[in-house]
């Protein structure tokens, strides 16, 4: 057995360096050589050109060719923007917090107890991963608008049969409307990264505790939580991410309610004329160090890889814990959380798509379905539809299996080289699709990808490996070397004990990244709106200009359109991968 | 910080240098075109072409339609639509001309001045349209560019929610806006864009100081009035209902709205601010240039400025042109009687200050 072919582990590897992998000439370095390559050309160069935009004077256009430090200067040390900071940092601990707290919860019933009809309750809780955001903004404006909002109207109905009349409960034209919005969208993230980990463990710790007087939750809360940290860490990086970098929420609702976070002032920094686009570079970077140190946190607290090792070569027991009388406050919790995030906003733009304008009151006279004829006549709707659906798969296949093999070199191979590449891998995360869209726009305007759907399907890499590596590393580590070890011992090579052995006890999470990342894909909007051309329209930017032209039920329209997009894709990665999603992430 | 530098330099060498090798590479001898009377001829070449790319900035779906009757009229030409809004569309147009990655034929940008400064670079083709002459000179630039349609300032009401003794008042005067009775009850944006800044323009207009001025848009401000960041936005939401009016939209907007059956309606005080600031020209570099030019003349024409008209909704522009929309026949619209001109070159100056204290005022309320 020479060493080019073994990616899996020697017979007497243990987690910790190997020396000297950079040393030989091994398939193991060819492999890492393209990966940095790839990861440097599609996703560093882009980000340097975004870092460099902001050292230089502004026009009023864009950039002059002479340096300054002006920007960074107002960008770091102004109470203006690092105000914006403040705000979007408040905002993307509380919608973390929030998530982590109502998603872990559910992947924890799911996952850990005798919850009955799970698999209902699953596809439930990952529903509204089917919904961008963005078109949701547009249902829960039609649902909780202040005066003419639904939940506020049938409130006031039944209240006012009773002779009382408080007022507007609900306002989602505010900073709690905001934060709400956006936890309803990112709970299922961290269901989605932490539920396939919990359904994995081994119970006899569980089993342990409750034999030494620990009740049912005392168990989850004290055995079981801790061993999942990496997961719920990762997830929660995630959803932080996410949250601090989205702009269109925000920016659209905070205008209305007096604030505006860091996000949307580099929207406007980016687009709006005079553009001040070395601000918004800086700003971007702002960001990024704020990424950076929570990628940093991340891997200092999972940094002791063998604490959350939960699969191991023995066997192992998967006994739910009983509920008991709590089977149903969890069903109720569920149901509130799904009649939240999936019936009402799924319902609220499914009906907006259909009314002519929008109207507090319904009526016959309101409806049509003309929105939908007219938009399937456009030839540009049948192009964006075709883009979105490959691009969604091409991208996901490419961060699953770059990803996977990043963070596998990085976690049974440590070492300047690995760290290094899985750095590089995760550092796009941390800069703004909107600001990276011009990086990007300005490094492959220079080349014949330009204005093809390439150019969308490079980005998307880009912007979604982080996603494969983070979230691929935290179940490697799960994972015990004894496990390839021991095929290696049975005669298996290195690449076959990690085809055998490693990938099919990484396949729940390997699928979770693919439908993930499909479903980012699907909704790219930041990225996606300054990198498309006539040739390659997807349906996130014809979206947005259907919003942006004040049309909110073809917006609508187009958003139901994209929702069943999602689903459907989800169908065809089953029928194609033989595997059933639901039942993987619940494995 | 250097190595990032170095790396940038070179990369704009690289830019520089494909720049360059693109503009070498373009035909040496300037294209000569027919007559832009020759329509015939312009046809025929643009079936060769055989499509045009048309930046616009104006919302999709009715540029689209437009679009439609176009082919309809010239079967062999096909346009493809790209929507890039304002500010946007000038940077990617001039990032692409200076990459050499010629990909629009038209360009559309709803900011005079920038489509000013488009045609004194010459990134503009010199093409006089057949109508030149039958528009009006606040619609053309020089040969450049040519607007289709003026935009003008309109206060948006809810009819539902607007007593018609309240939109009386309204329509007197802009200052009715001052009336107790209106407080918290109406929207503004603090968008920045050409129609959002219009009335501004005219309220911070030095002539006009002693009946608005920047007293007048304090006191506008203490109003209380309900700010979201779109004017479209706006518009939504007086239809919706959750507020009564927008004190300065615009008809076009409004007219599409309106054409669904919205519960909305218009009117606009005296001097009413009306100016053309979406203008549209071929591109020097057009690739499609025969094409693009008899889109041009079609747009300009008759036929163009009547789909315009009944897809968009703007009021006619030729000389002596009928104005056909729908809306004239309704009993409470109104014609604009007496209209408020923008200084141009006042607005080129002034436009990021007036609106820099617009939205501060707001901000601080």
């Amino acid at each position: 057995m020479t060493v080019s072919s073994d990616i899996g582990l020697a017979p007497s590897a243990r987690p910790g360096p190997v020396p000297g992998f950079l040393w030989r000439w091994t398939g193991e370095r060819i492999l890492w050589l393209f990966l940095a390559g790839a990861v440097f050309i599609v996703a560093i160069v882009p980000l340097l050109y975004t870092v460099d935009a902001a050292f230089y004077r502004e026009t009023r256009v864009g950039l002059s060719a002479q340096r300054s430090l002006q920007a960074v200067l107002n960008v770091y040390t102004g109470s203006e923007y690092l105000g914006y900071l403040a705000l979007a940092m408040l905002l993307a601990v509380l919608v973390t917090m929030l998530s982590v707290a109502i998603g872990v919860t559910m992947a924890l019933l799911v996952g850990r107890t005798d919850l009955p009809a799970k698999r209902v309750i699953d596809l439930l809780i990952i529903t509204p991963l089917f919904l961008s955001p963005f078109t949701g903004l547009i249902a829960w404006i039609m649902l909780g608008s202040e005066k003419t909002g639904f939940i506020n109207g049938a409130i006031s109905a039944v209240l006012n049969t009773v002779g009382l009349d408080p007022g507007p409960l609900m306002n989602i034209w505010s900073f709690g409307g905001v934060a709400w919005i956006m936890v309803i969208f990112f709970c299922p993230f961290a269901y989605l990264f932490t539920v396939g980990n919990l359904r994995a463990m081994d119970s006899s710790l569980e089993e342990a505790a409750r034999m030494n007087g620990a009740t049912a939750v005392q168990a989850l809360v004290r055995v079981t939580l801790p061993l999942a940290l990496p997961a719920i860490v990762a997830s929660g990086l995630l959803i932080f991410i996410l949250a601090a970098e989205m702009y269109t929420i925000p920016g659209i609702i905070g205008s209305n309610a007096g604030f505006t976070t860091l996000p949307w002032k580099i929207y406007e920094d980016s687009t709006v004329f005079p553009v001040h686009r070395a601000h918004a570079a800086a700003s971007g970077t702002l960001l990024l160090w704020i990424t950076i140190f929570g990628i940093w946190l991340q891997r200092r607290i999972t940094r002791r890889a063998e604490r959350f090792v939960t699969i191991t070569g023995k066997g192992f027991r998967g006994n739910p814990l009983p509920l008991g009388g709590w089977k149903w406050i969890a069903i109720l919790w569920i149901a509130v959380y799904v009649l939240s995030a999936v019936v009402l906003p799924f319902g609220a733009l499914l009906l907006s798509s259909v009314m002519k304008y929008t109207a507090p009151a319904l009526t016959a006279d309101l409806f049509t379905l003309n929105h939908y004829r007219e938009i399937f006549a456009l030839p540009s709707m049948r192009q964006a539809l075709w883009n979105t659906s490959w691009l969604a798969v091409a991208s996901a296949v490419i961060c699953v299996l770059a990803g996977f093999l990043i963070s596998f070199m990085e976690v049974r191979r440590p070492s300047l080289a690995t760290k290094s590449l899985a750095f590089m891998g995760v550092l796009p995360v941390a800069v703004p699709g909107l600001v990276y869209g011009i990086g990007l726009l300005w490094i492959y305007i220079q080349t014949p990808l330009y204005g093809t759907p390439w150019v969308l399907l490079l980005a998307y890499v880009a912007k979604f490996l982080p996603y494969g590596v983070i979230v691929s590393r935290s179940a490697i580590l799960q994972i015990h070397p004894e496990l390839a070890e021991g095929a290696r011992m049975s005669g298996a090579t290195g690449l076959q004990s990690v085809q055998k052995v490693v990938m099919p006890l990484l396949k729940p999470t390997l699928i979770a990244i693919l439908f993930f990342v499909m479903l980012m894909s699907i909704k790219e909007l930041s990225a996606s709106v300054l990198l498309y051309s006539q040739r390659s329209q997807v349906l996130s930017v014809l979206t947005w200009h259907y919003m942006d032209a004040g049309n909110y039920q073809f917006a609508a329209a187009v958003g139901v359109i994209q929702s069943l997009m999602m689903m459907g894709l989800v169908l065809v990665t089953r029928a194609i991968f033989r595997v059933q999603i639901e039942k993987a992430l619940v494995k | 910080m250097t190595c990032i530098r170095r790396f940038t330099t070179g990369l704009k060498a690289f830019a520089v240098s494909a720049a360059a090798v693109a503009l070498l590479a373009a035909p040496a001898a300037a294209q000569t075109f027919p007559d832009p009377s020759d329509e015939a001829k312009l046809l025929e070449l643009a079936k060769q072409e055989g499509k045009l790319v048309w930046y616009i900035s104006a919302p999709l779906e009715p540029m689209k339609a437009v679009a439609t009757e176009f082919e309809k009229a010239y079967p062999g030409v096909k346009v493809e639509v790209l929507r890039i809004v304002g500010p946007q569309q000038y940077q990617r147009f001039m990032q692409e001309t200076q990459a050499g990655q010629h990909t629009a034929d038209l360009v559309s940008i709803s900011d005079r001045p920038l489509m000013e400064s488009l045609a004194e670079e010459k990134h503009l083709a010199s093409w006089k349209v057949p109508s030149h002459d039958r528009l009006p000179a606040q619609a053309r630039l020089g040969t450049a560019a040519y607007a289709q349609y003026v935009s003008d300032s309109s206060i948006v009401y809810n009819a539902n929610k607007v007593t018609p003794e309240e939109v009386a008042l309204l329509a007197s005067d802009w200052k009715a806006i001052l009336d107790p009775r209106f407080k918290g009850r109406f929207a503004v944006t603090t968008q920045k864009c050409g129609t959002c800044y219009l009335a501004l323009h005219m309220f911070m207009d030095p002539k006009l100081k002693g009946t608005y001025g920047p007293d007048f848009v304090r006191k506008l401000a203490a109003q209380k009035p309900v700010v979201y960041s779109d004017v479209l936005v706006v518009l939504d939401r007086v239809i919706a209902g959750e507020v009564d009016f927008a004190y300065w939209s615009f008809e076009n907007g409004a007219m599409a709205r309106w054409r669904q059956g919205a519960p909305i309606r218009w009117v606009r005080p005296e001097p009413t601010p009306v100016a053309a600031l979406v203008f549209q020209g071929v591109s020097s570099h057009a690739p499609h240039p025969n094409a693009a030019r008899l889109f041009q003349n079609w747009i300009t024409s008759e036929a163009g400025l009547a789909a315009f008209q009944a897809r968009y909704g703007s009021a006619p522009l030729l000389a002596g042109s009928e104005d056909l929309r729908d809306v004239r026949k309704e009993p409470w619209y109104k014609p604009i009687t007496k209209v408020y001109e923008p200084d141009y070159d006042r607005w080129a100056a002034q436009y990021d200050k007036d609106m820099g204290f617009w939205i501060n005022l707001i901000r601080a309320q």
